[in-house]
């Protein structure tokens, strides 16, 4: 009688997100919160900021369910779109950007996921083609997208930064990520 | 043509969420009437949602799935029996009869528990300016209650965790009463101790605003131990 929620696509688990369905949410956070955790930790830099952005996000996601548009993209680009904002949003209040930024390298209490299905090998899959492409980059290109991106900082921040003209980190910005879209492709990597 | 210019090659810093917001909201009104600029962004809105995928892949720890289900449960049970009033303006029905006092107010739960602590979210609209008045929490803890008009914020830092088992409650003391009447913010502090809480209401006619433990759920008159407190008057 009752509907099995893991076989239903995202989209129409979100339905039953909508009504305030608790199991219908966990399938969500199943299956995104490890690409979440992961996002937030690579900009977060440390296990506890970025178990509180993913709580933040996946607590916003619950609350906001509502506002979910299949339209404007894949429930993972929108849970992912919403770690990005908070984790944008912590970093720009921290004091210690910077700091936090230097100390982004080397992190020790990493745990990283083991490959315990095939979700996720093929996630690994996905996030090896994205980083080659990102690697493929000029330096220059590369390390403007990563410090906006992840970093959270602001093109004029960048420009200060790297000693650099606000509109030569725009273009910078643009021309990669151009490259970027031509190399991975439509449809290749999944969103 | 000239606005056009004035945003030529922003559209990478535009879909890498790398603009300030005043200058993010003015492209979002620029692209409403250049078709140039919307296909750009729509060409390299692509690869910048590709790049969450870049990142290391990593689990989070299972105490985390915990706490958010644990909150998501309380909510939806809340929820559930808020049932069809749960959009209502006005109250549908108070969760227990007791006396009178104690008919809860606000016990609206959707967009789900909109009064529920909201961390972090708030922190980015934290009050300052022009008729903002600060006022310190008193008790085992830092806090501030951040007062405009007659909204109020409660803003936390080293917080204690709450006992095992118990969350925080916010209670407001009416103005003229020396009972508290229970409100639907329920939160735990966040892992480095600091919390952010939109008090619910006006607190126009509130002396006092006070922080106790209960038991997961809530409670209608308070049971726990006072954590701190604030008097507004």
């Amino acid at each position: 009688m009752g509907v099995d929620l893991r076989t239903l696509a995202d989209e129409d688990v979100m339905q039953f997100v909508r009504r305030g369905d608790a199991r219908a949410f966990e399938v969500i956070y199943e299956r995104h919160s490890s690409a979440a955790f992961s996002l937030a930790y690579r900009m977060m830099g440390t296990r506890s900021g970025a178990e509180d952005v993913t709580q933040d996000a996946f607590l916003s996601l619950w609350r906001s369910g509502g506002r979910y548009d299949r339209a404007r993209g894949s429930v993972r680009t929108w849970v992912l779109g919403i770690v990005h904002n908070r984790a944008i949003d912590a970093l720009r209040r921290s004091t210690v950007h910077s700091k936090r930024r230097a100390g982004d390298e080397g992190i020790e209490e990493r745990f990283e996921a083991r490959e315990r299905t095939d979700v996720e090998a093929a996630r690994r899959e996905e996030s090896g083609t994205v980083r080659t492409a990102l690697a493929s980059l000029p330096a220059d290109q590369s390390q403007v997208i990563e410090l906006a991106y992840f970093g959270g900082f602001t093109h004029t921040e960048i420009a200060d930064m790297l000693e650099a003209p606000v509109g030569t980190v725009k273009g910078r910005m643009r021309l990669g990520l151009k490259k970027m879209r031509s190399q991975l492709g439509e449809g290749q990597v999944a969103l | 043509m000239n606005d056009h210019a004035r945003w030529e090659d922003v559209a990478g810093a535009y879909v890498l969420n790398a603009m300030p917001a005043d200058e993010r909201q003015a492209f979002e009104q620029h692209l409403v009437n250049c078709a140039t600029c919307q296909a750009e962004v729509d060409e390299l809105l692509p690869a910048a949602e590709a790049l969450p995928m870049a990142s290391p892949p990593m689990l989070p720890p299972p105490a985390l799935k915990d706490r958010i289900m644990a909150e998501v449960e309380r909510e939806a049970a809340l929820l559930a029996q808020a049932g069809a009033g749960a959009d209502r303006p006005e109250p549908a029905r108070p969760r227990r009869e007791r006396r009178g006092f104690w008919r809860l107010s606000g016990w609206r739960l959707a967009p789900v528990a909109a009064a529920l602590l909201i961390a972090g979210v708030l922190a980015g609209t934290a009050l300052d300016g022009d008729g903002t008045r600060t006022i310190d929490f008193e008790g085992q803890a830092t806090a501030q209650l951040e007062v405009d008009g007659d909204r109020a914020t409660l803003v936390a830092e080293n917080m204690p965790a709450p006992p095992e088992g118990r969350v925080y409650e916010v209670w407001l003391m009416p103005e003229g009463s020396t009972t508290p009447r229970p409100t639907d913010v329920l939160f735990t502090p966040r892992s480095d101790g600091s919390a952010v809480a939109a008090i619910p209401g006006s607190v126009d006619d509130v002396s006092q605003v006070l922080i106790t433990d209960e038991p997961m759920g809530g409670s209608d008159e308070p049971t726990g131990e006072l954590l701190m407190s604030a008097e507004l008057s």
